[in-house]
């Protein structure tokens, strides 16, 4: 009874790996059932590709199901019913929920989730918090803008459904996040790891708190891959005291993976809920064995409304060589999300494509045509430097230039930069390939 | 053992089902009980994720 309490499901979290994948297999066919006789988006694309759902057999036999991408996801979305279009395998009014992606990379992409579905999503977060260690014992609180991304919600909703208490701490600033906290006696709380590192700088530097004595038992991450980098996570951990668990998730996908509190190194994949393949970046081969790194494809056998079914999410991930003594027989992701196939890469915790800055500086006129991106840390932020020129002759409105720039990135990429202004011609030009984003952050 | 409660838990599952479907005919148009049904209905799904979908797996195995 004891060794079963690590576990939300010991069932599935256990299954042999025989079974497992016997398990995944059958669900595996029961979505893409679903998805052909509801959802005009997937029926379309599996007759095109000459796929009909009894064709799947084996899982060599999910090889041949194409895979959807984000452009699609976004195309589909010009077709009715507004605003999701003909992906929806639900009725519109079975809808519950609406979220959507930050847009940085393009059109946000509208989710839609029924009820059902959110059951779902707490229940997969539920997977997340019990292996890391809530109980209904704990009070947890959660510092993040309950808004139109998905974020922190169902982390919320798995906190409650675990029996925790949960103090939403939505539109307080950061120094009232620390002292409400303080004032409840939290136990736990989730954040990305810019923030976590940021709350212990004011806690510490504007309330001349030492987040070490706030009794915090245990923090859950999203957002940012800091969580899984060593360096990160163990400053994390220093500054508060206790252990700091990552979590990978994603709006049209859900919450897929997680690290328990025998923290190997990796992230268990939630296998029962979830079909995590990783591909070749060149190739398209399937990769099996560990520490190959490879651009991850992934279905989740239970969303209904909204089916993500051979999603290609462009994260790189690897698998792990070694084996969690935690006994759960989900495998390992080493060091969770790796990196992305495309230039796409988190800044904040909000994903950042460079050619969503270029679209915003080349859409002024009075801007010339070379920018330069710098993003680096600052202590524990991170800090996005912005290199531009004036053209001649638009010197006299620098400032309300600057105001605009300013107001449409952060439209668009939803991000807060420092502007410089260099002499017209002065930054560099390239004759090739452009490098114009620099990333200057390190992971050790 | 385990698969004795395997058993006994998809069936008691199942049983949820049957009832909160009957429950939802009888209340027909009263949005009180239908509504309530689907959140409890949603709930069984979760547990048939968690409990049926293995019980089913190991009876046709």
């Amino acid at each position: 009874m004891e060794e079963r309490s690590i576990y939300w499901n010991p069932i599935l979290e256990r299954m042999p790996r025989e079974r497992l994948q016997e398990l995944q297999l059958r669900k595996f066919k029961r979505i893409l059932r679903w998805a052909y006789e509801r959802s005009p988006f997937y029926r379309r694309l599996y007759q095109e590709a000459g796929l009909e759902p009894e064709d799947i057999r084996s899982f060599e036999d999910i090889r041949r199901v194409p895979k959807v991408e984000k452009g699609m996801l976004r195309e589909v979305q010009q077709r009715p019913p507004f605003p999701y279009g003909d992906i929806l395998a639900v009725p519109l009014e079975e809808v519950t929920a609406f979220r959507q992606t930050s847009g940085t990379t393009g059109t946000p992409v509208y989710q839609a989730d029924s009820w059902q579905d959110w059951e779902w999503w707490s229940e997969c977060w539920a997977y997340i918090l019990y292996a890391q260690g809530y109980r209904a014992t704990d009070r947890v609180f959660i510092p993040f803008g309950y808004n139109i991304f998905v974020a922190f919600w169902a982390g919320h909703y798995a906190a409650e459904k675990i029996g925790c208490e949960v103090v939403p701490g939505g539109v307080l600033d950061t120094q009232a996040r620390i002292l409400k906290m303080q004032e409840l006696r939290c136990t736990a709380f989730m954040a990305t790891p810019t923030y976590v590192l940021g709350m212990a700088d004011v806690a510490r530097n504007k309330l001349g708190i030492d987040p070490r004595e706030l009794g915090i038992k245990r923090i859950t991450c999203a957002g940012e891959p800091g969580a899984s980098i060593p360096t990160t996570k163990r400053r994390m951990e220093e500054a508060w005291g206790c252990p700091v668990y990552d979590h990978i998730g994603a709006t049209e996908i859900g919450a897929w993976s997680y690290e328990c509190t025998f923290q190997p190194g990796g992230l268990h994949v939630n296998e029962a809920f979830f079909l995590v393949e990783i591909e070749d970046m060149e190739t398209g081969e399937l990769i099996e064995e560990p520490g190959r790194e490879g651009k991850m494809i992934i279905t989740a056998f239970d969303r209904l409304a909204k089916p993500c079914i051979r999603f290609d999410s462009k994260d790189v991930i690897r698998w792990a060589d070694y084996e969690c003594e935690c006994g759960r027989t989900f495998r390992l992701i080493d060091g969770g999300v790796i990196g992305r196939a495309d230039d796409i890469t988190k800044v904040k915790g909000v994903l950042l494509a460079p050619t969503a800055i270029e679209e915003v500086v080349r859409g002024f006129p009075e801007l010339g045509d070379e920018y330069e991106v710098i993003v680096s840390k600052k202590g524990d932020m991170d800090d996005i430097l912005l290199k531009v020129e004036i053209r001649p002759g638009y010197e006299g409105s620098r400032e309300e230039i600057l105001a605009r720039l300013r107001d449409q990135l952060r439209l668009k990429t939803n991000l807060g930069y420092r502007i410089e202004v260099h002499p017209y011609g002065s930054l560099p030009r390239y004759d090739v390939k452009a490098k114009r984003f620099k990333d200057l952050r390190k992971r050790e | 053992m385990m698969d004795e409660r395997l058993k006994e838990m998809d069936e008691r599952i199942r049983e949820l089902r049957r009832v909160a479907e009957e429950l939802k005919d009888i209340g027909g148009d009263i949005e009180a009980v239908r509504r309530n049904v689907e959140r409890i209905l949603a709930s069984v799904r979760i547990l048939e994720l968690n409990i049926c979908d293995v019980e089913d797996l190991e009876r046709d195995v």
